[in-house]
C-alpha cells in the first residue's frame, strides 16, 4: 500500500512518452495545467525545551505541550548489547524485559494493574547500546506513572520464577522469529558485518545463551549500569517546566549515583565480500541484506554519507526504488540507509523478491552500488534528497515527542545541540562532488556482505551465472552465529572477548 | 451464590461511581467546520496553528467490500494505480513532488474505504489539493504501468501474508468466518484475481467509484479556513458529479450452529482462535463490546493475557479485538500455543475466558481500568495531524456523522458493567461460535538454529 518515493527523473521522462498511449479514464474534458504556487511560508524554527541535570547527575529534558491532557516520557539508560557479557547475549534483553515484571515491593501483576488502572501504559526494550522505559498517561497520574517507572529501574526484583517466565517466553518467540526471513536476514547481515563485536551479537540472544544466563548476570548487569549518571530522561506534555523537573525530582531524584565502568571490546573486522544463501524451502520471497562496515554517527563526514545512502534508497530520490519497484515490478520495498552507533557503523540495502527474480535483484543492486562510485549523481538526484531532507524540518518536529526524540539523540550521541539547527544548512550546502568523495572513500562494492534468506534450489544456479559462485549456501536449520564458518558444527573457536569488569 | 453475587455487583456499582467517568479527565473538542460541495465532495476543516504544517486526507468510501468476486484485491490495486499518472501528473511525479517539498504521502485501502493523504509543509495546501483533483477527475494509466505495478502488489502480497510466519492468520481466520459477505476476503486478494485484473477494470472503478459524491476531504493544520474553503473549490470544485454509487454488497446471513475447523499451515508454533459474529460499528453494542475487548485484552493485566500467557502459560501470546468497522464483523481471540501445550487446551481456555463473562460479568475495576485505557488511547491517538484527520474522516465516512468524532468519547464512559454482560450474552453464542485451530504442517516445522554465545 505504501507507493513510498519516486524514481530518477529520466524514469519520468521515459514516462512521459508512454503517456501518449495512455488510457483514458476521465469521463470529461480536464483542463491542461500546471502545479499551483504555494502561499507565503511561516517561518520556521526549533521548538523550545530545556534541560536539568539533577544532583545524582539524571539529565532532564522538558518539552511541553499543552493541547491534550496527558503527559508522556522517556528514560534512556546507555547500556544494552554493548554492556552485556560477551557469553552471554540476552542479558540486557532479558533484564529489560525483566524492569516490569516485579521489583523488591511489588510484583507483576501489581505494576501492571497500577499503570494501566491510572490509564498509563509502560513499555522496556533493549537495544545494541541503550536501554528504554518509555510511557504515557493521562495528565492526572503522572506522579503515580513517573514514580511506577523509577521503581521498576531502580530495584526490579528478579524473581527466579519471573526470570524462568521470561526465559521460556524468550525460546518461544526465538522459536518464530527464526521462522521468519526478515529477522533471519538481519541476524546473518548484523553478524557479518560486526563478526563477534557486541553490534554482531543476536539482541534476542539465542536458546543456549539464553539457557545458560543466570539471576547473578542479570543483576551484575542492572547493578553496573542502571544509575542515574548514565541515564536520560524526557519528559513532554501538558505541563509546566517546574512541575516536570519536580515531578523528576521527587521519582527519581533519589536514584543514587555511581561511577560506570568503561566499555572494552574487539573491533569489528574489516569489510571482506562474503555471500550467504540461507536456505529456507518453500519461501514465496527471497530476503536480501546487501552492505558493509561503515562510520559512527558523530563522524565528520555523516551528513554527505547519509546524503549519499538517500540518493541510493530514501526517501527523495531513492535509485533502489526506482530500479527496482518502478521500473520492473520486482519488490514491494527497496531502501538504502546509514546505521550509525556511537563505536561504530554500516551501510545496509534491503529489499525482497519473489525466488524467481533473485539473481536479477541482487545483480542491480549490487550494480548501484558500484555505479555511486562511478559517476557523479545528478544534480536533480541529489536535489531531491536534500530537499525532502532540509524541506521536512516543519514536519519533524509536529510532535512533542518529536521533538524530545531529537535532542535525546543528540545528547546520546554527544552531539552539539545546536547542531538540530545547523543541520539543514549542512545539508543544503552538501554537493555532487562531496557525494561522489563520500562514495569513493567509505563504499567498498568490491567487499559486499550479501544475505539471502529464501528457498535456494529456486535460485543458486542464477548466481552462479552471475559471478556470484562463491556463495555459502547453510541451512536455515543448521545456522549457527557462533562459529566462523556460521554452520552448526563449525569447530573453530570465536576469536577472545573481553568482558566489561564487573562492578 | 446469586445472593453473593448480587451483593458484589451491588458494591463494584458504587465504587465505579466513585472512581469511574466523571474522574477521567477530557479531551480537547475538535472545533471543525463541514461543507458540501455542489458536486457532492464532502469537506471537513480542522484548524491546527501549533506547526507550519498541513494534512490532506482524502477518503473513497470504497474498498474491499465492494469488490465483485473474481476480483478481489481489486481495490487496493486500484489505489496503487492512483499514482501512477493523470492528465497534468507524470506516473509516479505524485510522490516526488510530495517529497521535494519535504512532505510525504501515501495512502492505504481497508474494507470499507481507501485514504490518500498528504502531510507538507502549510505553504502547499494548492499543490496538494490540485494533486489530488487532478487524480480524481482523469486518472490517464497506460497497460505497461499497470502490469508492471500488478506485479508490485503480488510482491506485497507473498512479502505480507505468505513469507512470514502467521502472515495468513487473519485470511484464514475471516475465510472460514464468512460465508457470503466479502469481508470473507482480505483487502490485498488472491494472487489468481489480481492476475486476472485487466485495465479495463481500472477504468470502470475510477468512473464508478472516484466521483467527488463518493469522496470526503479532510484538512488539518496551519491554515485560515476561509481560505482553505476557496482553494477546495477551485480545485475540487471543478470536478464533475458522478452518477450515484452502487451498494449492492450481500449480507452475511445468520450462522446457525458452532463450526470447528483444523487447518496445517507451515508455521513455528500452533494458533487457536475463538471467534463469535458481532455487529457493526456505530451499532449501541459497538462501545461496551470494545471496552469488553480492553477488560479481555488490553495490557498485563487483562484477563486473557493473565490467565493464559502469565498464569498458565498456555500461550506465547494471546488476544482478543472486537473488529467493529462498516459492516458486522467478528469478535475474536487468538492465542498462539506454548511449545509443549495442547491446542484443545489452550483453546478450551480462551473460549473459557470469553464465556466467563456471560455468567459472572465484569467487576467495576476492570471497567473503570478499561475506561482509563480508552481515554489514554482516545488522548494519545489525537496527538498529529494524521490522527485528527483519520479520527474525523471515519466519523464522516463510516458513521455519516462528524458528530462522532467527539462524541463517542462519552458513549464510551457511559457503558455500564450491565452493559458489558448484555453485549457477551448477546453475542458469545453456541450458533455464532467458530473453533478454529491452525497446526504446523507435520514435519515442515522450522528446526531452530543454534548459537551465538560462547
Amino acid at each position: 500500500m505504501r507507493p513510498g518515493s519516486v524514481g530518477r527523473r529520466l524514469v519520468a521522462c521515459l514516462a512521459l512518452a508512454f503517456a501518449a498511449s495512455a488510457v483514458t479514464v476521465a469521463q470529461v474534458q480536464w483542463p491542461v495545467s500546471g502545479p499551483p504556487a504555494p502561499l507565503p511560508a511561516r517561518p520556521v524554527s526549533f521548538p523550545p525545551y530545556q534541560l536539568k541535570t539533577l544532583a545524582n547527575g539524571l539529565r532532564v529534558l522538558v518539552v511541553l505541550h499543552h493541547e491534550q491532557p496527558s503527559v508522556s516520557f522517556r528514560l534512556l539508560v546507555q547500556a544494552g548489547a554493548m554492556q552485556e557479557p560477551s557469553a552471554r547475549p540476552g542479558v540486557a534483553s532479558l533484564v529489560a524485559t525483566l524492569l516490569s515484571q516485579g521489583t523488591t515491593t511489588k510484583s507483576a501483576g501489581e505494576i501492571a494493574h497500577l499503570i494501566e488502572s491510572a490509564g498509563g501504559i509502560i513499555g522496556t526494550g533493549s537495544l545494541n547500546e541503550l536501554s528504554y522505559v518509555n510511557g504515557a498517561v493521562i495528565k492526572d497520574q503522572i506522579d503515580l506513572v513517573l514514580g511506577v517507572a523509577s521503581d521498576i529501574v531502580q530495584r526490579p526484583a528478579f524473581a527466579p520464577d519471573e526470570i524462568e517466565r521470561q526465559r521460556n517466553q524468550a525460546y518461544s518467540a526465538l522459536k518464530v522469529s527464526y521462522d521468519d526471513p526478515d529477522y533471519v536476514a538481519d541476524l546473518v547481515f548484523d553478524r557479518l558485518v560486526y563478526g563477534f563485536h557486541p553490534y554482531g551479537r543476536p539482541n534476542q540472544g539465542t536458546p543456549e545463551s539464553i539457557a545458560r544466563v543466570t539471576r547473578d548476570d542479570l543483576v551484575t548487569y542492572h547493578r553496573t549500569w542502571f544509575v542515574p549518571n548514565n541515564a536520560l530522561l524526557a519528559i513532554v506534555g501538558d505541563l509546566t517546566a517546574d512541575e516536570a523537573f519536580r515531578a523528576a525530582e521527587r521519582a527519581f531524584g533519589s536514584w543514587p549515583r555511581r561511577e560506570v565502568p568503561p566499555v572494552k571490546t574487539i573491533d569489528p573486522p574489516a569489510p571482506a565480500r562474503r555471500v550467504v544463501v540461507i536456505d529456507r524451502p518453500g519461501s514465496a520471497q527471497t530476503e536480501i541484506r546487501v552492505g558493509h562496515l561503515a562510520v559512527p554517527r558523530t563522524h565528520p563526514d555523516f551528513v554527505p554519507f547519509d546524503l549519499t545512502m538517500r540518493v541510493l534508497g530514501g526517501e527523495g530520490a531513492n535509485r533502489l526504488f526506482g530500479v527496482l519497484r518502478t521500473d520492473r515490478g520486482l519488490t514491494y520495498g527497496a531502501s538504502a540507509e546509514l546505521h550509525t552507533f556511537k563505536a561504530s557503523g554500516n551501510v545496509v540495502a534491503e529489499t525482497d523478491t519473489r525466488s524467481a527474480a533473485t539473481g536479477e535483484v541482487l545483480r542491480l543492486l549490487v550494480n548501484e552500488f558500484f555505479r555511486l562510485q562511478r559517476e557523479p549523481v545528478g544534480p536533480g538526484e541529489l536535489r531531491g534528497a536534500q530537499d525532502y531532507v532540509a524541506g521536512s524540518f516543519p514536519l519533524t518536529i509536529e510532535s512533542p515527542s518529536a521533538i524530545a526524540q531529537k535532542v535525546l539523540a543528540h545528547l546520546f550521541y554527544g552531539l552539539d545541540l545546536e547542531e538540530i539547527e545547523r543541520y539543514r544548512d549542512r545539508v543544503e550546502r552538501t554537493t555532487p562532488a562531496d557525494i561522489q568523495r563520500v562514495a569513493r572513500q567509505f563504499l567498498r562494492p568490491e567487499q559486499l556482505s550479501i544475505v539471502l534468506v529464501g528457498d535456494a534450489a529456486a535460485f543458486v544456479d542464477q548466481l552462479k551465472a552471475l559471478g556470484f559462485s562463491d556463495f555459502e549456501r547453510i541451512p536455515l536449520g543448521e545456522l549457527d552465529l557462533n562459529t566462523p564458518s556460521l554452520r552448526r558444527g563449525g569447530t573453530a573457536p570465536a576469536p577472545p572477548v573481553e568482558d566489561p569488569p564487573p562492578a | 451464590m446469586i445472593k453473593r453475587a448480587l451483593s458484589v455487583v451491588v458494591a463494584v456499582v458504587w465504587l465505579g461511581g466513585a472512581t469511574g467517568p466523571d474522574t477521567i479527565i477530557r479531551p480537547t473538542k475538535f472545533d471543525y467546520t463541514m461543507t458540501t460541495l455542489a458536486n457532492g465532495l464532502q469537506v471537513v476543516f480542522l484548524e491546527d496553528r501549533s506547526t507550519p504544517i498541513v494534512h490532506l486526507a482524502l477518503w473513497y468510501h470504497v474498498g474491499s467490500k465492494d469488490e465483485r468476486p473474481g476480483r478481489t484485491g481489486f481495490a487496493h490495486l486500484f489505489e496503487h494505480m492512483m499514482f501512477k499518472g493523470s492528465r497534468n501528473v507524470r506516473p509516479d511525479q505524485h510522490p516526488s513532488w510530495i517529497t521535494s517539498v519535504g512532505g510525504q504521502a501515501n495512502a492505504f485501502t481497508d474494507e470499507d474505504a481507501t485514504v490518500y493523504w498528504e502531510t507538507v509543509p502549510a505553504q502547499y495546501l494548492p499543490l496538494v489539493l490540485w494533486l489530488e483533483a487532478d487524480r480524481m477527475a482523469s486518472l490517464e494509466v497506460t497497460e505497461q504501468k499497470f502490469l508492471t505495478e500488478r506485479e508490485v502488489v503480488k510482491e506485497e502480497r507473498r512479502m505480507r501474508f505468505e513469507n512470514q510466519p502467521f502472515g495468513r492468520l487473519s485470511e484464514i481466520i475471516f475465510d472460514k468466518a464468512f460465508k457470503v459477505h466479502p469481508y470473507k476476503h482480505q483487502t490485498i486478494g488472491s494472487l489468481a484475481d489480481l492476475e486476472a485484473a485487466s485495465i479495463a477494470d481500472v477504468r470502470e472503478f475510477h468512473a464508478t467509484y472516484y466521483v467527488p459524491n463518493n469522496a470526503t476531504i479532510v484538512l488539518v493544520g496551519d491554515f485560515e479556513t476561509r481560505q482553505a474553503r476557496e482553494l477546495v473549490e477551485r480545485y475540487l470544485g471543478k470536478v464533475p458529479a458522478g452518477k450515484p454509487v452502487p451498494r449492492e454488497i450481500p449480507k452475511e446471513p445468520p450462522q446457525k450452529g458452532e463450526e470447528r475447523h483444523t487447518v496445517t499451515e507451515p508455521w513455528p508454533l500452533p494458533a487457536v482462535i475463538v471467534s463469535y459474529h458481532i455487529t457493526y460499528d456505530g451499532h449501541p453494542d459497538a462501545y461496551p463490546l470494545h471496552i469488553l475487548a480492553k477488560i479481555l485484552s488490553d495490557g498485563e493485566s487483562s484477563r486473557i493475557y493473565r490467565a493464559l500467557v502469565y498464569e498458565k502459560q498456555l500461550a506465547v501470546a494471546a488476544f482478543g479485538e472486537a473488529k467493529l468497522i462498516e459492516h458486522p464483523n467478528l469478535f475474536y481471540a487468538v492465542a498462539i500455543v506454548a511449545p509443549g501445550r495442547r491446542s484443545e487446551e489452550v483453546q478450551r481456555e480462551l473460549q473459557a475466558q470469553l464465556d466467563r463473562v456471560k455468567t459472572d460479568g465484569v467487576t467495576a475495576e476492570e471497567l473503570s481500568r478499561a475506561k482509563r485505557q480508552f481515554a489514554r488511547d482516545y488522548i494519545l491517538g489525537r496527538d498529529t495531524v494524521q490522527q485528527k484527520a483519520l479520527h474525523l474522516g471515519h466519523a464522516v465516512v463510516i458513521h455519516n456523522d462528524i458528530k462522532t468524532a467527539d462524541g463517542e468519547f462519552d458513549l464510551f464512559q457511559n457503558v455500564t458493567m450491565a452493559d458489558v454482560q448484555r453485549v457477551a450474552r448477546t453475542y458469545f453464542t453456541a450458533e455464532s461460535r467458530m473453533l478454529l485451530t491452525v497446526q504446523p504442517r507435520a514435519g515442515e516445522v522450522a528446526p531452530r538454529p543454534t548459537g551465538g554465545g560462547r
